[in-house]
């Protein structure tokens, strides 16, 4: 049995997800380097992923978080970046959490929707419920008839 | 600060969520985080070993696959540790450590046992259940205790 | 040095279990290296409503997508491996319905296993060999003819096999039990040769397989060293001179059992494995030292009996063990004892393994038990059709072994 010698120990990584439209994956890297202060960052297509100590990682993300406070999105990652054993080009396939990731990924938009109108409201003013299994907004009646009248003509 | 599981524990979203609202989310990548980080035999690519679902005898019996039982030597410390938890309930395309639905059954079983307080609810699928998502977690993460927990 | 053979894993569990090592170690053995099927999101869903099977699991789901990027021929690959935890009801389904739905729509050679913690690489060593000289060694196993003078070996747990053949006949037979490995292998050699009328210096290429292939490879300076899986399937269709088509062997051994649906002498599908000794030739062996009769006088004295006299569940050798004294005790016949135990392996192999390769006619029944002739009437009831038995069918590894070695003959 091959012993297991751990590299990375007592650092934390994290994924840092950008579904922003005023920036792209690239510019949240530029400004995060700018910031990283020792931490490590790799870029991603989908954002980044951060690997230091506690708490400068905690820290690089806070600065990250403020570049566009609704559409940026963090998780924890178990592994550290660049790992064969997680790495595409050698699984021959993206691992399964990368999918898990994309499902998610669709989403993102209705929760910065959420967020930033959850910043315009006053406090106590939202009020919070859980979203109604299968309500959705209803169709107005004339608007199926425009809807209609375009196709059939 | 509380320590909130998350389900699905591979969430990006109740992961940023939990966070950004000042607490500590308790998901899959801690356990994982947690193996990869200690010194022991060989076993990529989790590094689980064949005794990590000997040890999942603890939260399951043995004619249950070894896979679920493995999941749960993970998950099984976390839920315990857990202060308060959010379940989405239409999690079904959550994959590796949550791809599992024996197991994801028994992880909601175990949480709704444990008498913590949890916020259960479903993906939103427009930009109004959007708001209605993100406000629901807000306010369920609010009325947790901030101090107490945490490392 | 050839390519590695790309082995596609559709699995679910392996990583959870702490055998995904296993798996990689097992094809790292044979040369071979296992990738998952890369897919998108959208594939997994479009994948999911296309093939209409609704499972809850996300990794099986995961699984059928990336079969189906397999078939479709979106992923190449050499050969597959489904894997998933052993008694999950679930994924039992899609494995089995993947390992079909690969066979009938791709020439895609496929193993599927339930493995456990405590599954390990030599466990998966042989599979895993078998799925990698399919996909490697096409050419030698589309050989249907012996050349020359060749010798096969079969170091089998039981009993060492081995045979002598010249210009495509079997001239020389030797017969052991297994005791000590390479002295055991010795003496069937010398027994074949001595019969053959030949020498070890006639012998133009030597082929081995079996458990103690590798030792006695090295021995013997073996050209060939293959797995019995491939080996057999080869040999089994020869000597039941069906080389063409479809074809399913069985194969009970004295400690697992092979179950192979063979495609034109090349193993499709295949299982091997016993959950339990109670369903090998390790329990008609006993049942024949308690009943006072030799091996070979099992299948004719089970021929007489009536095996439904006598409730036997062989499924564990110690109950199965135990019901068959306790039968004696209560006055059955030895007969009707003789042709219970029968039933009972057959009855145990059908439900086991049969039911995870498909059956197509003609059913090849080989290998030492195949002698037993109890056993093979039982096995024809269950599956309802004239089981083949063909000449030398107890020396099936070695003739495999043979007729293939000959492909390694000097100007061949």
């Amino acid at each position: 049995m091959a012993e297991y010698i751990p590299d990375y120990v007592g650092t934390v990584t994290k994924y840092v997800f950008v579904e922003s439209p005023s920036m792209t994956a690239g510019e949240l890297a530029l400004r995060a380097y700018e910031a990283s202060e020792g931490v490590l960052i790799k870029e991603t297509c989908f954002g980044l992923q951060v690997t230091g100590e506690p708490e400068s990682v905690d820290r690089l993300i806070e600065e990250i978080r403020a570049f566009d406070p609704t559409h940026i999105f963090v998780k924890d990652r178990g592994f550290p970046p660049g790992d064969p054993r997680r790495c595409r080009a050698n699984l021959g396939g993206a691992r399964p959490g990368y999918l898990g990731h994309e499902r998610e990924f669709r989403l993102l938009r209705y929760i910065s929707r959420g967020l930033e109108e959850l910043d315009r409201r006053e406090e106590g003013d939202a009020e919070p419920a859980p979203p109604a299994r299968g309500k959705r907004p209803l169709l107005d009646i004339k608007r199926l008839q425009e809807l209609i009248d375009i196709e059939e003509s | 600060m509380a320590k909130v599981f998350i389900y699905p524990a591979t969430s990006l979203i109740l992961s940023d969520l939990v966070a950004r609202f000042g607490h500590k989310p308790l998901g899959a990548a801690l356990g994982i985080r947690e193996r990869i980080q200690t010194a022991g035999v060989d076993s990529p690519p989790l590094q689980i070993t064949p005794e990590e679902p000997k040890r999942g005898l603890k939260y399951a019996a043995v004619e249950v696959p070894s896979g679920v039982r493995g999941r749960m030597a993970i998950y099984g410390p976390l839920i315990e540790e857990a202060e308060a938890a959010i379940i989405v309930t239409d999690a079904d395309l959550a994959f590796g450590c949550m791809g599992c639905a024996r197991t994801d059954e028994l992880i909601v079983f175990s949480l709704r046992q444990s008498g913590i307080p949890i916020l259960e609810l479903k993906y939103p699928s427009n930009e109004e259940e959007g708001v209605q998502f993100v406000a629901a977690v807000k306010k369920f993460l609010d009325g947790l205790p901030k101090e107490e927990g945490g490392a | 040095m050839s390519r590695k053979v790309r082995i596609a894993q559709l699995s679910c569990g392996p990583e959870y279990s702490g055998v995904q090592k296993e798996i990689y170690e097992a094809a790292e053995s044979v040369d071979a290296e296992v990738f998952f099927p890369d897919i998108a999101l959208a594939d997994v869903e479009r994948g999911v409503d296309a093939f209409g099977l609704d499972v809850r699991s996300a990794d099986l789901k995961l699984m059928i997508a990336r079969a189906m990027a397999l078939v479709e021929g979106k992923v190449d690959a050499d050969g597959v491996f489904i894997g998933t935890c052993f008694r999950c009801a679930e994924a039992a389904i899609v494995r089995n319905e993947l390992r079909r739905y690969i066979h009938e729509n791709s020439r895609l050679p496929v193993v599927s296993y339930s493995f456990t913690e405590r599954t390990t690489s030599g466990t998966l060593l042989t599979r895993m060999e078998a799925l990698t000289t399919i996909a490697r060694r096409r050419a030698l196993l589309a050989r249907e003819e012996q050349t020359g003078i060749t010798m096969g070996v079969d170091s089998g747990s039981s009993t060492t096999k081995a045979v002598v053949m010249k210009d495509n006949e079997i001239v020389g037979t030797g017969w052991h039990p297994t005791t000590e490995v390479i002295k055991s292998a010795e003496s069937a050699v010398a027994d074949a040769l001595e019969m053959a009328g030949l020498t070890r210096e006639d012998i133009q290429a030597i082929g081995t397989t079996g458990y103690g292939r590798f030792l006695i490879g090295k021995h013997l300076g073996a050209d060939l060293v293959q797995e019995e899986l491939t080996v057999n399937s080869k040999g089994a269709v020869y000597l039941a001179d069906h080389q063409r088509g479809s074809a399913t062997v069985i194969d009970i051994g004295g400690m697992d059992n092979k179950a192979i649906s063979v495609i034109d002498g090349i193993p499709g599908t295949f299982t091997m494995g016993g959950i339990c000794a109670g369903a090998s030739g390790r329990f008609l062996e006993m049942t024949a030292k308690r009943l006072g009769v030799d091996i070979t006088e099992l299948g004719p004295l089970a021929m007489k009996g009536m095996g439904e006299n006598v409730p036997m569940n062989s499924y564990c050798i110690v109950f199965g063990t135990q019901s068959l004294v306790n039968a004696l005790a209560a006055g059955s016949s030895r007969e009707d004892v003789a042709a219970a135990a029968c039933h009972s392996v057959a009855e145990q192999v059908f439900e086991q393994q049969l039911q995870e390769i498909d059956i197509k006619e003609p059913v090849i029944m080989v290998g030492g038990t195949s002698l037993i002739e109890g056993l093979v009437h039982a096995m024809g009831r269950l599956l309802q059709t004239e089981i083949v038995v063909p000449p030398h069918s107890q020396y099936i590894g070695a003739v495999g072994s043979a007729l293939l070695a000959s492909g390694f003959i000097k100007g061949e």
